[in-house]
């Protein structure tokens, strides 16, 4: 009951590429768990496969207690899923889409709670559904799919960068959607690449590369992991010296900025509180330079 | 322009030169079927003489200008000459200005400082070469083959000329609708609109005595396909209707850049309808939505079915009366249905024919499914409570139904043209048996594309269409071009059941039967199997 969604030395190959290389992702009932990595990292991969769509290669994936191939069918009427490129038909309405998406899910489009959502949803997304398929821009594509994930209850949302292509006003019409299902006590997977979201939604995040789990915890556990940037007024380059715990010292506009290991913090201040530095400035890590600690080497190459 | 042009031409070239060849080879067969099957003038006579007394052929052929070799030529071949010129126009123009403007290429043109009118001109310029190129090209092969070179340049040039008024007529769509397809659908219906007024307006002309020739009747003026048969190349030679066809171009090629200049970018004069803002209570299963989607093009086959069914049952007479006198074409007729006589042929060739038409139904549907799957709707109908095999099996079923509805609308109407006919009765049995013959041969195609979609997705387009293609090759002319029997007995269509002098002959239907099944379950059974194959 309490992992939702738990792959153990999950892996995929298509052909030679190796599309997930022994992942281990575990979600708890009730989290919204981020799924952070950048463009081909394997996240839809992952994604696909828990939704039955895809085949692993090797290892296992269970998703709500289940085997997501062979109980697809079943496990889907529990599961909403919002694609990161959605695709609609180019000849049925935006209204029309919904409908059919929310039945296919098994949910009666007649039923006064069905309606009422929808009609808030569209309310909210500032959707217009008469509108054929074909016309609509990128954003209000996602809007379909996201209104008719939204629409019906489920226990699982699937959430493949579902704000991609929103304005940042629909951004929060969907961290509002995340807290109600949430609340209702929905579990939530949420891949991305956009940090400040993750930050403000997720329990937890997972960080995948190269088809592995990098990282996984909660933000305070992993900020652990980093440095913390520290910066005061000095005079020269010198005034970092003697700082046993200081890493990357440098110095420019007045300022003399350096990084320390975040459980070394606590060992750094009496030292700063006796040279008296002022302006002092210290700032945690943020999810960015997490990413960037681990990708970084890769953007680099 | 010149970079512009330059770039079309890389973009074109492949899918301009197949046209264009497409035309030239239309031209140069026409001339070696009429110097070979009618070569000589009481040949043709008799032909020209059988279509002005039976003249449903009048709609498929030309207008009857004398029994010259070259005038008969061109009664054979003007107006699918002319039909060609006019689709590369009409295709050429709308890909180009609304194509474009759709996928956003020509905004970024429009922000360069080309001025926003360019794209467009580019396209006239674009448009008439390629007619020209086409008018030169057909009135070469013409030429070579040892026509005179006058009716020659004049039956390139009427092709041409029909091909630049439907520029115009295509570009000026482009103007008006919202998409390319709603421009590519309002040309196709005034292409064929104007195709069948000029063909009633020669059905209402007055024939010449010989009923060697035909006047044609006042509506032939309001089609430019009429007005590239009034120049009757080879006969009276008589340019001046080029103009008509070469102006009403050049004025709606002018009429669309005055449009152009008065709107924005992706706007249109003819405002898109706006959809239901829910579903209808029907489209509530994954069988509801492919019949959604497929619809529209099986009604397009349903109808080519009746006019096959309509035909192979009306037109067993005149084919009779002209057989009856050329040997040469009771020969083709036979060789095509192996046996029997004339009447049950005649139905055995058409039902070939209503055969490839099921069969592209059939195919079209199932490529239906892997474009679902490639456009990336699939894996949305996949992602909710619908299983894989369900799925395929949906797309299954209503091309199955689709065969079903082509042929049975052919039957029906080869039934009622044979009632109206007062014709007998066993033949109403040749249309049963040949008709269930062909519906099993055409559901051959549909499993087969089935079984590719699940082991080669991605081949499945081309697959699918390459096997009606060739069958429908070996099947239909395989035989007119002395190919082996074990040949043409490949081709699913040419296998189907036949009726003899009365008697059934079942030949390949138990090889068809049992192709069905395998596939059709082969591919059910491994679809459980396979994965969901999105990106083209």
């Amino acid at each position: 009951m309490d992992t939702v969604i738990r792959t153990s030395g999950l892996t995929k190959h298509y052909g030679r590429v190796h599309a997930l290389d022994g992942l281990d992702l575990s979600v708890t009932a009730g989290q919204v768990h981020g799924f952070l990595g950048p463009n081909g990292a394997g996240k839809t991969t992952t994604i696909r496969i828990l939704l039955g769509l895809a085949r692993k290669t090797a290892g296992v994936a269970e998703v709500l207690g289940r085997d997501p191939w062979k109980d697809a069918t079943d496990l889907h009427r529990r599961i909403a899923y919002v694609p990161g490129d959605v695709s609609v038909w180019p000849n049925l309405s935006g209204g029309e889409a919904i409908d059919l998406l929310s039945r296919l899910r098994g949910a009666s489009t007649k039923s006064s709670e069905y309606r009422s959502s929808r009609e808030r949803l569209e309310a909210a997304f500032q959707f217009d559904p008469r509108k054929k398929g074909r016309a609509y821009s990128k954003g209000n594509r996602q809007k379909v799919a996201l209104i008719s994930a939204f629409a019906v209850p489920a226990d699982l949302y699937i959430l493949d960068e579902p704000t991609s292509g929103l304005d940042p006003l629909m951004e929060v019409v969907f961290r509002q959607e995340i807290a109600r299902v949430k609340d209702a006590g929905a579990t939530v997977l949420l891949s991305s690449h956009i940090l400040s979201e993750v930050e403000l939604l997720c329990d937890r995040v997972s960080i995948i590369r190269a088809g592995r789990i990098a990282e996984s915890g909660t933000l305070p556990e992993l900020r652990h992991l980093t440095r913390t940037e520290v910066s005061f007024e000095a005079a020269d380059a010198g005034a970092v010296a003697g700082i046993a715990e200081a890493h990357d010292a440098t110095f420019g506009e007045g300022r003399a900025r350096f990084t320390v290991d975040s459980d070394a913090m606590a060992s750094v201040l009496p030292v700063l509180a006796q040279r008296q530095v002022t302006g002092l400035r210290i700032e945690p890590p943020s999810l960015e330079e997490l990413f960037l600690r681990h990708y970084g080497d890769e953007s680099a190459s | 322009m010149i970079p512009l042009l330059r770039q079309r031409l890389r973009r074109d070239w492949l899918q301009l030169s197949l046209w264009i060849i497409g035309a030239v080879l239309l031209a140069y067969a026409g001339y070696v079927g009429v110097t070979q099957s009618y070569s000589t003038v009481a040949d043709r006579q008799e032909v020209l003489a059988a279509v002005a007394a039976n003249p449903v052929i009048l709609m498929f052929r030309g207008l009857p200008s004398g029994t010259s070799v070259g005038a008969f030529l061109a009664f054979e071949d003007l107006p699918w000459l002319a039909m060609l010129a006019a689709l590369m126009s009409t295709f050429l123009a709308v890909r180009h200005t609304r194509g474009d403007e759709e996928s956003g290429r020509s905004e970024l043109v429009a922000a360069t400082p080309a001025s926003r009118t360019l794209p467009l001109l580019a396209t006239i310029v674009h448009g008439l070469a390629a007619n020209v190129v086409l008018g030169l090209l057909v009135a070469a092969s013409v030429i070579g083959a040892g026509m005179d070179a006058a009716g020659s340049l004049l039956l390139g040039a009427a092709a041409a000329a029909t091909g630049v008024a439907f520029l115009g007529i295509g570009l000026v769509a482009a103007q008006l609708m919202r998409t390319s397809r709603g421009a590519n659908a309002l040309t196709v219906w005034l292409l064929v609109a104007t195709f069948v007024i000029r063909g009633m307006g020669n059905l209402a002309g007055t024939p010449s005595d010989d009923l060697s020739r035909i006047d044609s009747a006042w509506p032939v003026w309001l089609s430019p396909f009429g007005w590239a048969e009034q120049i009757r190349p080879f006969d009276e030679n008589s340019p001046w209707p080029l103009v008509l066809g070469l102006a009403f171009g050049v004025v709606l090629a002018i009429a669309a850049v005055g449009l152009q200049s008065a709107r924005d970018l992706g706007a249109s004069f003819v405002a898109e309808r706006g959809g239901r803002a829910s579903a209808s209570a029907a489209l509530a299963s994954p069988h509801a939505l492919v019949w959604r989607l497929a619809w529209g093009s099986l009604l397009g086959w349903v109808i080519g079915g009746v006019l096959t069914g309509f035909l192979a049952t009306t037109l067993g007479g005149i084919a009779g009366q002209v057989a009856g006198q050329n040997p040469a074409v009771a020969q083709i007729l036979e060789k095509i249905a192996r046996a029997g006589d004339l009447d049950e042929a005649m139905i055995t060739v058409f039902f070939t024919m209503l055969g490839v038409l099921a069969a592209c139904a059939g195919v079209q549907t199932i490529v239906r499914a892997r474009q679902e799957e490639a456009h990336g709707t699939a894996e949305s109908v996949l992602s909710a409570a619908v299983g894989r095999v369900r799925w395929l099996a949906d797309y299954a079923i209503v091309a199955t139904i689709g065969v079903a509805l082509v042929v049975a609308a052919a039957m029906v109407a080869a039934y009622a043209g044979l009632a109206a006919g007062g014709a007998p009765s066993d033949l109403f049995r040749v249309v049963t048996v040949t008709g269930l013959g062909q519906f099993v041969a055409a559901s051959v195609f549909t499993a087969l594309t089935a079984l590719v979609f699940v082991l080669a997705p991605r081949a499945t387009l081309g697959a699918g269409w390459a096997l009606v293609g060739v069958a429908a090759v070996l099947g239909m002319f395989g035989p007119l071009m002395g190919m082996p029997e074990w040949l043409t007995d490949l081709s699913p269509i040419a296998v189907t059941p036949v009726v003899s002098h009365g008697d059934v002959d079942l030949r390949g239907l138990w090889w068809l039967v049992v192709a069905v099944v395998v596939a059709g379950a082969g591919a059910l059974a491994l679809m459980r199997r396979r994965e969901l194959a999105s990106d083209g």
